[in-house]
């Protein structure tokens, strides 16, 4: 769902809202884009540098299984990893930047298994623009919500299987009190 | 450690046991490290305030992981999750509290739904819904999940 209609002009100026509602339209017909592969496979190092650091002591996660809430963390860019160029969500949060919406709240985090990932799998993740939602007139400021979807995989090709999804919404919003 | 029986049978409405979690900066520090993200809002206390924060904030990946450790010590190593969405509040500071509460929001054919809330000094941190397998996935899990 893409917000259509002429928002009120005191929100936002009706170009300014036009070419985000175009741009929102353009990345969103990239689809599922970005595919990145995990750094590394699922591992039980990491695995229990995570359990230490949130003090999880289920003895589940000793023996070969991922916790789920680590679905996210295989596929993080790390210190020095930075979003492809195609990246819609990167892409999508530019645009807003651009436009003066500079500032960036996460709001929502919608994450579903599909089954435990295993030591020793290797995730690759895809990135699509679901939504771009506003502009609305927030306690934070006047912004945008903007909803990507991550997919993740475990193989290639036919056999392919879904293992992880997650809806990730922001509000990239002007600053109350920001000049302009 | 699971320091609470499961309930024989869980019930809509039935309340999860309250859990204080104290917020450290090591813990705030360490979780996002450990999630892999390196934005300076979640271990540099100055960029935190340039940015406008009073201080270091936990980071997303960790509330969804705290609410899985919730779920999991509240009602058993064994439960199979099978989605955490959250929705983001306050933010959790360091020298605040996070105090989880929740309840059985839906019992299902072979779903059980929560609602969890983290709490810190300022309000909602944290409010989510976990959904659960009725049953364990797991051929030969002890006591197959969280009805049993």
């Amino acid at each position: 769902m893409t917000a259509t209609g002429v928002p009120p002009v005191e929100l936002v100026a009706p170009d300014v809202h036009a070419h985000v509602l175009a741009e929102a339209e353009r990345i969103r017909g990239l689809g599922e884009a970005a595919e990145r592969w995990a750094r590394d496979e699922v591992n039980q190092p990491r695995i229990d540098d995570w359990l230490e650091a949130m003090g999880v002591t289920n003895p589940r996660w000793k023996q070969g299984e991922a916790p789920p809430a680590m679905a996210q963390v295989w596929t993080m860019y790390g210190l020095g990893g930075r979003p492809p160029a195609d990246d819609p969500l990167h892409g999508m949060m530019q645009v807003l930047t651009e436009a003066g919406f500079t500032a960036v709240l996460g709001t929502n985090c919608e994450q579903e298994y599909h089954r435990p990932l295993r030591v020793g799998e290797r995730v690759r993740v895809t990135t699509a623009l679901e939504s771009v939602v506003g502009p609305k007139a927030t306690g934070m400021g006047v912004g945008y919500f903007v909803t990507s979807r991550n997919t993740w995989y475990v193989g290639e090709g036919p056999g392919a299987e879904v293992v992880a999804t997650m809806l990730f919404r922001v509000l990239k919003f002007v600053p109350k009190g920001a000049a302009g | 450690m699971t320091t609470t029986p499961v309930p024989s049978a869980l019930e809509v409405g039935t309340a999860l046991p309250a859990w204080e979690l104290p917020l450290t900066p090591t813990l705030i520090v360490s979780t996002a490290i450990a999630t892999r993200d390196f934005q300076d809002v979640h271990h540099d206390r100055d960029r935190a305030q340039a940015a406008g924060s009073q201080d270091v904030f936990m980071n997303i990946l960790t509330s969804t992981a705290l609410c899985q450790r919730y779920v999991e010590d509240s009602l058993g190593h064994d439960v199979e999750i099978r989605a955490i969405a959250i929705r983001l509040g306050a933010p959790a500071y360091p020298y605040d509290t996070l105090t989880f509460t929740g309840e059985v929001a839906e019992v299902g054919e072979d779903e059980v739904v929560l609602e969890v809330a983290g709490a810190v000094s300022l309000g909602a941190h944290v409010i989510g819904t976990v959904r659960l397998a009725r049953q364990a996935g797991r051929a030969g899990g002890a006591g197959g999940g969280v009805v049993r």
